[in-house]
């Protein structure tokens, strides 16, 4: 006898009577309570403290002068958060990230998109061969990439300006020195996305694009009009995820830069890591990465009640439709 | 239930698990594949002067220990010294590690707060603050580190010596002598005052059109390092006359940024040429930089087919001696961490007696950074002389101490510079937010400078 069987057996004899309402519950057995206890348990006890109490303990220092190298750690109350707000070098992070963010996350969708459905409906015998190609920078570590392209923009013997016969200052230039941080992103990046969205490309219904081509649709009608509202929750997957993560750049910016010149590439995250770990000021430090939380929590929930309109006002539209065709 | 199969394969997992995460946590210091030392008497002489070291012991009871040693840079060398000190006790084994200048005030001060870290590393005493907490004092007689290290005393604090000064070093100009000749320059032309010195640096720039070829004179990423000295020249002090208040946004600080400018806007160096003067300087790129001691280590040891000397920097009029020609500082010696072992420190201490008073090695030192010796039985020996940047300095009376300067005078007026130079910041703007920073930077850090202690000194 199998299990399953015995435990569909065991399961009905100590089950309760089924109620008119709905279907009869079905007692697990305790082994399988206890597995699951323990499962949930383990991550809920990781969450709290690996997340929570961290973050507790990041929001009470915010409101103190903390420096742990030598215990101080005194209540300051809002101070950080005042000096904060008139903080120049602060805005000048805050407008940077937010650059940043929108350049990249823009470069990373449209690029991401453009080859996804290129290697969809087009290259589609080269997919697995480009697929891989556009995927290995994802799998590189981001350091060796940061150091990679640092040495490419040189300019004297880097190779954009070798190869382009360019004369610019990539990373020192702040005309360019923020961009060139973009590129070096969208590069690392845009291969994920690629897979993401051949993914959701993949999982498109065929028989909804061959009515579309029975109907006459063109190429962009087709991409416009059926591809990409179906491809909606993968691609609000793919902008959530990156703003996400962009909020957060760090590691490119110490690496190529260190936030230079002057602050022109000084992201709000180079700035939490100068205050905590350069001059050991972690209450300030403290302070901005809750504003940066609270910042990226905003824009999230915000996107997320964008999508959603998206997707209801279509939904509404047809049940208005509905209602008018009904005969009153 | 589980099958015997399974079994044997989930225990095999488990044992693999177990071994890979013992062989993980075994990495750890203090541990030792050495030799044992049965030897107390080496037959060696006592070293020293007043500050002795009796090598003929036997340290850790001859029994192996491993000490791990952080440095920044002249890593071999370290290692040399560490070296030569195993061969007298061969069961003491260093390793020194080199941890980059970028990653070591991250690294360190919290390897040290998390009571880790190496037994033994190598410090900067614009750090002091960062470090002193997880520091280990000398096991050595204030009185004896006096008599033997100049400017020992002013390290003490409480009766505790946790770190004194190897030598003093300070900045000079770096030129390159192969193109120097080439432009038709001798000995006699090298500059005295910053208005001769930018008429040399047109003579040695050289241009194919509106490309610059050559650097005359290039302080790209050294801004920061000319900024806090030069104002000196000027008769203004880092710190206002109270003794606490920085003192950056002002008149002097202003006609030095706008004095290195005009450099540039003569056309003899350029903002966009490389990021790193010293390393331009080095590759061949710019004939004449500014730079302090530890860059004549590393054009020996990384460009040793460039030919190069020094000069004293030039001052703002000529025949006149100004309140000071520059700062200076001290290269510090190492630190012990008070966290390590027992016996790691005892170890260290003995390596720290061994070290103060090897003779030899606080020679190459500092002729490898370029500083004046703090060990004064090495004072006088005349290769000093013949180094070309510690020549530079002429009189080291008329060079002024600030004190251990905390590191945000160097990094806000590094970022002070490149708002200048890339971010069309105007000069005074710059000095405004940088004083701003620094002042923020030192609130509630208690630091107190030095200056009071030069000879010539004036308040402002």
């Amino acid at each position: 006898m199998s299990i399953h069987t015995s435990t569909k057996q065991a399961a009905s004899s100590s089950a309760p009577a089924a109620s008119a309402s709905g279907p009869r519950r079905i007692r697990k057995p305790a082994s399988e309570l206890w597995l699951r206890n323990i499962t949930v348990g383990t991550v809920m006890v990781s969450i709290v403290a690996l997340l929570l109490i961290p973050i507790g303990i990041a929001l009470v220092g915010s409101f103190h002068d903390w420096n742990p190298l030598n215990g101080t750690f005194d209540f300051t109350g809002i101070d950080n958060y005042v000096e904060l707000f008139a903080d120049a070098t602060f805005w000048r992070a805050s407008a940077n990230t937010l650059v940043f963010g929108i350049l990249a996350i823009v470069g990373r969708v449209v690029l991401g998109l453009a080859i996804a459905y290129a290697l969809f409906s087009k290259l589609s015998r080269w997919r697995t061969f480009f697929r891989t190609i556009f995927y290995l920078p994802t799998v590189m570590p981001l350091v060796a990439v940061a150091f990679l392209w640092k040495l490419m923009y040189n300019p004297q013997f880097g190779a954009i300006n070798t190869l382009f016969g360019l004369d610019i200052n990539w990373l020192f230039d702040p005309r360019y020195s923020l961009l060139a941080i973009v590129i070096m992103t969208i590069w690392k990046d845009f291969g994920f996305a690629v897979i993401l969205f051949l993914a959701g490309l993949y999982a498109i219904p065929e028989d909804v694009l061959e009515a579309a081509s029975v109907d006459g649709a063109n190429a962009w009608r087709t991409f416009w009009h059926i591809i990409l509202p179906l491809l909606r929750p993968m691609l609000f997957f793919v902008v959530i995820t990156s703003m996400i993560g962009y909020l957060q750049a760090f590691v490119q910016v110490l690496v190529m830069t260190n936030g230079g010149p002057g602050t022109s590439t000084q992201l709000i995250s180079f700035m939490i890591y100068d205050q905590a770990f350069v001059k050991y000021d972690f209450g300030y430090a403290s302070a901005i990465a809750f504003v940066l939380l609270v910042a990226t929590a905003v824009l999230t929930a915000a996107s997320w009640r964008m999508n959603q309109s998206a997707i209801d006002t279509p939904r509404r539209r047809r049940a208005t439709k509905r209602s008018e065709k009904r005969p009153s | 239930m589980i099958r015997p199969k399974r079994r044997v394969r989930v225990a095999a997992s488990i044992a693999a698990a177990t071994v890979i995460a013992v062989s993980l946590t075994a990495c750890g210091g203090g541990g030792s594949g050495g030799v044992e030392d049965t030897e107390a008497d080496k037959g060696l002489p006592v070293a020293g002067v007043n500050l002795t070291y009796d090598p003929n012991t036997l340290v850790n009871d001859g029994k192996p220990i491993e000490l791990e040693w952080w440095a920044w840079s002249n890593i071999e060398q370290f290692q040399a010294i560490a070296d030569a000190y195993t061969e007298i006790h061969p069961n003491v084994t260093i390793k020194v590690v080199n941890q980059p200048w970028e990653d070591y005030w991250t690294k360190l001060p919290l390897e040290l707060q998390s009571d880790g870290g190496p037994a033994i590393f190598n410090v900067h005493n614009s750090q002091h603050d960062n470090l002193i907490a997880k520091m280990e004092p000398y096991d050595i007689d204030p009185a004896d580190l006096e008599a033997d290290y100049t400017g020992a005393a002013a390290h003490v604090i409480d009766g505790e010596t946790y770190y004194v000064d190897l030598g003093l070093m300070s900045g000079s100009i770096y030129y390159n002598t192969d193109m120097w000749e080439a432009a038709g320059l001798t000995e006699a032309d090298i500059p005295k005052t910053w208005d001769e010195f930018r008429e040399v640096a047109k003579k040695l720039t050289i241009r194919e059109g509106d490309e610059l070829r050559q650097a005359g004179f290039n302080f790209n990423g050294a801004g920061q390092a000319m900024q806090m000295g030069m104002a000196y020249q000027l008769g203004q002090n880092l710190f206002a006359a109270d003794g606490a208040t920085p003192a950056v946004d002002n008149q002097a600080n202003l006609d030095v940024i706008n004095r290195f400018l005009d450099i540039y806007a003569d056309g003899s160096g350029d903002a966009d040429f490389g990021a790193s003067a010293t390393e331009s300087f080095g590759q061949g790129l710019s004939a004449m930089t500014y730079a302090w001691g530890w860059f004549s280590g590393t054009l020996r040891n990384e460009y040793p087919d460039l030919k190069w000397s020094a000069f004293q920097t030039p001052v703002p009029s000529g025949g006149e001696t100004p309140y000071a020609y520059d700062r200076y500082n001290g290269e510090s010696t190492f630190g012990i961490n008070a966290n390590a072992s027992d016996a790691e420190k005892a170890a260290a201490q003995d390596f720290l007696r061994y070290y103060l008073t090897d003779e030899e090695s606080m020679k190459e030192l500092s002729l490898s950074f370029s500083i004046f010796p703090a060990y004064k039985p090495i004072a006088d020996d005349p290769a000093f002389t013949e180094d070309p940047a510690l020549a530079a300095f002429g009189d080291i009376e008329r060079y002024i101490w600030p004190g251990p300067v905390p590191s945000t005078f160097e990094t806000s007026t590094a970022t002070m510079w490149e708002e200048i130079l890339f971010n069309g910041v105007a000069p005074e703007d710059a000095l405004a937010t940088a004083q701003k920073t620094i002042e923020k930077d030192l609130d509630g850090k208690g630091f107190v400078p030095t200056e009071d202690l030069y000879p010539f000194y004036a308040a402002d």
